[in-house]
């Protein structure tokens, strides 16, 4: 194995199984130096994992007290680094990316940002964790790299290849996205897998979606509902790929990843980027007929049935769907309309 | 020990859907030895089924990776997350539209 190789490793090891570092680290084969990165790279591995497991106890013990988290700052802290093309996060810290001339640096830093202003001032949240968690993210992750992620504690974002996607950065919904992870991770704590799952990535593009209109302060009829539009590259544009997903019409030809739009649709293991567009049509059916903008009212209900109960690692998109059905009559006891709205959104998908 | 064939699914497109592919192929015997001893050891501890994470430590919008490869029982397959998966398997891969 050349060093280079076992560098590779060293740099991508963080959940690679420790028996399997254990045993390159006692391989006679490899060189003396070469098993030292390997036993090097299971210690920080070690480490690593009990910081990560240690913060997720931490998250459910505040939660199961209800205990508010302390407040670090009232106003986020945003970070950008570099990965300059590697695959090592999180990449060298840019000292002010909100002057970088790197546009794909300074978009990242500017959208997060008009992320966390959205969060704090449409629904008086602070911040990923609501204590004012700094937010980071790193850009120029990989070579070519097709996509965008959230690991857990930060942002990643590739630059596309240029040819079926472009700069992950250029979709203000995608990075809304990728937060929005974030904070179903501090508050229902989904899975990512089966109906959980499902729900999980709706919230994401649903808030997603919800900040792309703010942004363009967007009445729901002047909304197109798209996600990824602004990541299509000239060989998915030229084959009339406009999106990954359209909410509003989910099994849509111009969408790359088309999703099934009704529960009956729905098979265990499907992959939740397909699944999620049961959830994420009802929250369009439902938004359009409300009316007015989305986040105002159909945004709210969502948010709160996200974030004013105890986490629910298995939930059902059915609990999703009476959670907000619920949350409607208590939120708006006068307002006959929207209970109505919401119940034939979600009957609409079979929920 | 023959070809190795590999396919990236998932991530925030859905690879592995109706039309975003991405696919490639590997004769083992290309492999550093490093690399073949991580790759037999994903196989003989993960056989047929995805790597079970805790859930706060999955990636959301992370890739993961269908390893195929054949045996004299038959054809083998794991899924297995990216940062599991020798860098030079996924370098031989290519997103497509299909």
């Amino acid at each position: 194995m050349s060093l280079q190789t076992a560098h590779n490793h060293l740099c991508q090891c963080s959940i690679v199984p420790r028996d399997v570092l254990k045993r390159f680290s006692e391989d006679i084969k490899l060189t003396e130096k070469e098993r030292k990165c390997f036993s090097d790279t299971a210690l920080i591995d070690g480490e690593l994992r009990k910081l990560r497991a240690q913060a997720g106890k931490l998250t459910n013990i505040i939660n199961t007290l209800s205990l508010a988290p302390v407040v670090i700052a009232g106003t986020p802290a945003i970070t950008v680094a570099n990965c300059n093309h590697s695959q090592t996060l999180p990449g060298t810290p840019i000292s002010t990316p909100g002057s970088s001339t790197d546009l794909t640096i300074k978009r990242a830093y500017d959208e997060t940002k008009a992320v966390a202003q959205f969060y704090k001032n449409v629904f008086g949240r602070n911040s990923i964790d609501n204590a004012g968690m700094t937010l980071g993210s790193s850009v120029h992750y990989g070579t070519n790299y097709n996509n965008a992620f959230w690991n857990g504690m930060r942002m990643a974002y590739g630059d596309g290849d240029g040819n079926i996607f472009i700069d992950f950065t250029q979709s203000t919904d995608v990075i809304c996205h990728e937060l929005t992870h974030g904070v179903t991770q501090h508050t229902l704590q989904l899975a990512y897998s089966n109906e959980a799952g499902g729900l999980n990535e709706s919230l994401s593009d649903v808030f997603g979606s919800m900040f792309r209109q703010w942004r363009l302060d967007q009445m729901v009829n002047q909304a197109d509902w798209l996600i990824g539009h602004d990541i299509m590259g000239p060989g998915a544009t030229a084959r009339h790929f406009t999106c990954l997903r359209d909410m509003a019409n989910p099994g849509a030809v111009h969408c790359l990843a088309p999703q099934p739009s009704h529960f009956s649709e729905y098979k265990p293991g499907m992959d939740p980027h397909y699944s999620s567009g049961i959830a994420n049509f009802a929250f369009y059916k439902i938004a359009m007929a409300i009316g007015g903008k989305s986040w105002e009212k159909a945004g709210q209900i969502w948010y709160k049935a996200m974030v004013d109960f105890k986490p629910s690692p298995n939930m059902k998109m059915k609990s999703f769907a009476n959670r907000t059905r619920k949350l409607t009559a208590s939120m708006y006891p006068a307002n006959a309309a929207l209970r109505t709205a919401v119940d034939a959104g979600w009957l609409a998908v079979g929920l | 020990m023959g070809l190795i064939k590999i396919e990236k699914i998932g991530g925030l497109g859905g690879f592995g859907g109706p039309h975003l592919k991405s696919y490639g192929e590997r004769d083992v015997a290309e492999l550093l030895l490093a690399d073949r001893t991580a790759l037999n050891l994903l196989f003989s501890r993960r056989k047929g089924k995805l790597l079970k994470l805790p859930n706060n430590m999955q990636i959301r919008d992370g890739f993961n990776y269908r390893i195929s490869r054949e045996t004299e029982a038959g054809i083998e397959t794991i899924v297995v997350p990216e940062s599991m998966v020798p860098a030079a398997l996924i370098a031989c891969i290519k997103d497509s539209i299909e």
